[in-house]
């Protein structure tokens, strides 16, 4: 029964984190992404804590606090101050609109089934259901990445990326080494603040965080 | 014989229910906006006043005109006698499954176009070619949606659907179900002309989709489509509620269960309009070119729905 319940509540949570992912795809402004974003953390957060109690692994109660810290409060201030800064950014036309954009994202997560299927049918962790919703959403993620124009809703894409990443990781082994995850915050925070001087060298010599721009660099 | 008075008692129940459930969404909606609001019962009053005035027609208008509020409002309503209200399974679900609801539900809409076109005004032209774009995307969505249940259960019966999720509750909080109630509550706005995609509350609007179509409609008639679509309100919302939570539904006949059976019905019928309500007053009106967009949403949600319940079997 309970592990039962177990795999009901990660392959429910997984799905939810899902959700967010594909919802970003239909939004405009910049803050609904940032929106998205801080919802889908603040459930992947709980995620962290599910697991570490049904699999018995305190440090995983730790890895949450860590996690929600960084990416329900730090990261989504950092990304709305940006906003504010460039004042109402729009993604208003992305390289593929909005419905086949959607639809595409469909597809990923049934490539992600598909491609995930051998490891599920050899698994027998009770979180195995959570996995290719996992794996999708790094699809997702990348497909935010390659077909959003402005540079900070690329961010936001790789920020779901590593999302997914996240969940896949503590969906197949119930929680790395604590140090290892600390590395890996470290590791996005300080990419976050790269990318993040990026964007204003971007904003600073064409006046636009449309990143189309970069292409008149080849002229 | 029982069986008979029950189908009958379940749809009296839903035409007596849909007014009420329409005003008393009106009425929360307005106590959010900081208005009175008129009472909850005011739509049986509008029902009453417009059976009792006279039919003002066009002089182009043909027997179509005529005969399609009469037909939007029998199918409605024979759709209440096969949607799980108060007791599953029905006598009629050897009558008609889910794919049945769908077609009746969208034979009404069709007829419902048809009756916009066939004056030559220019706004039911608009409406009605508005009405044709969402229901081409919202129907199959509402069939897939429910596929994804009908997978997990086995038959696409929604009585059977509804009984197998009691016999094994832990469904209901699977993946498949929450995606599938997702893509369902994006195409419940959209097919009863709720905010995001249909403004219910305006009379001259030149977005306003449902309202163009019937602008040519008045007295018995007006009163007939208006119940129809209040009663399609209804049905929705009770489709949301008994298929994703069908505790309360009576599963066998005894005076106690079917009095629990209509209790809990108006409970969740509240609390969905609450819901809705609630979205309305916080949601903008989409731009039309956006309805597609929120309407692809919904279907593949409804697709990952079904693709997750197949695969997780």
């Amino acid at each position: 029964m309970n592990d039962s319940l177990f795999s009901q509540l990660s392959t429910l949570g997984s799905s939810v984190v899902l959700l967010f992912g594909i919802t970003l795809l239909w939004r405009r402004s910049l803050r609904a992404y940032t929106g998205a974003f801080q919802w889908q953390s603040a459930v992947l957060a709980a995620m962290f804590v599910i697991i570490g109690y049904f699999g018995h692994d305190p440090e995983l109660y730790f890895v949450a606090v860590f996690f929600g810290i960084l990416k329900v409060f730090i990261l989504p201030r950092y990304l709305e101050r940006m906003e504010k800064r460039f004042g109402g950014q729009r993604e208003s036309q992305p390289y593929v609109n909005v419905a086949t954009s959607l639809i595409l994202a469909g597809l990923l997560v049934l490539l992600a089934y598909a491609i995930t299927r051998p490891l599920v049918l050899v698994s027998a962790l009770p979180t195995r259901g959570g996995l290719p919703l996992a794996m999708g959403l790094i699809f997702v993620g990348l497909f935010v990445v390659i077909t959003r124009k402005k540079a900070l809703t690329q961010i936001v894409g790789f920020l779901v990326m590593e999302n997914g990443i996240a969940l896949l990781a503590v969906l197949g082994t119930f929680g790395i080494p604590l140090i290892v995850e600390l590395g890996v915050f470290l590791d996005v925070l300080m990419g976050f603040l790269v990318m993040q001087v990026f964007v204003y060298h971007i904003h600073g010599t064409f006046e636009s965080i449309d990143v189309d721009q970069l292409n008149e660099l080849k002229h | 014989m029982t069986h008979y008075i029950l189908e009958i008692a379940q749809a009296l129940l839903a035409l007596l229910l849909a007014p009420l459930l329409v005003g008393f969404v009106r009425w929360v909606k307005a106590r959010l906006q900081n208005r009175r609001g008129a009472p909850p019962w005011l739509p049986y009053f509008e029902l009453a006043k417009l059976f009792g005035k006279e039919v003002v027609m066009s002089n182009n208008a043909s027997w179509l005109f005529r005969f399609a509020p009469t037909i939007v409002f029998a199918s409605a309503l024979a759709v209440t006698f096969l949607v799980p209200l108060i007791a599953a399974p029905l006598p009629f679900d050897n009558v008609g499954d889910l794919l049945v609801v769908v077609y009746l539900l969208l034979l009404g809409t069709f007829f419902l176009a048809l009756a916009g076109l066939d004056p030559g005004t220019a706004f039911g032209g608009m409406g009605a070619s508005r009405e044709m774009t969402v229901a081409a995307i919202a129907e199959p969505t509402i069939a897939l949606a429910i596929f994804g249940l009908a997978l997990g259960a086995g038959s696409t019966n929604l009585g059977r659907i509804v009984t197998a999720t009691l016999a094994n509750p832990g469904v209901a909080i699977s993946p498949g179900h929450l995606l599938a109630f997702a893509a369902l509550f994006i195409v419940t706005l959209a097919e009863t002309g709720r905010l995001p995609v249909d403004n219910p509350s305006t009379h001259l609007e030149l977005t306003m989709i449902h309202e163009a179509m019937i602008l040519e409609y008045s007295g018995r008639y007006l009163a007939l489509i208006e119940w129809a679509a209040w009663l399609k309100l209804t049905i929705f919302f009770s489709l949301l509620a008994n298929l994703f939570v069908p505790w309360g539904l009576a599963t066998v006949l005894t005076p106690a269960t079917l009095a629990i059976a209509v209790v809990t019905l108006i409970i969740k019928l509240a609390v969905l309009g609450l819901v809705v309500a609630v979205v309305e007053t916080r949601v903008a009106k989409l731009r039309l070119f956006r309805v597609p967009e929120l309407l692809g949403l919904s279907f593949v949600l409804a697709l990952l729905a079904v693709t997750s319940s197949f695969l997780l079997r």
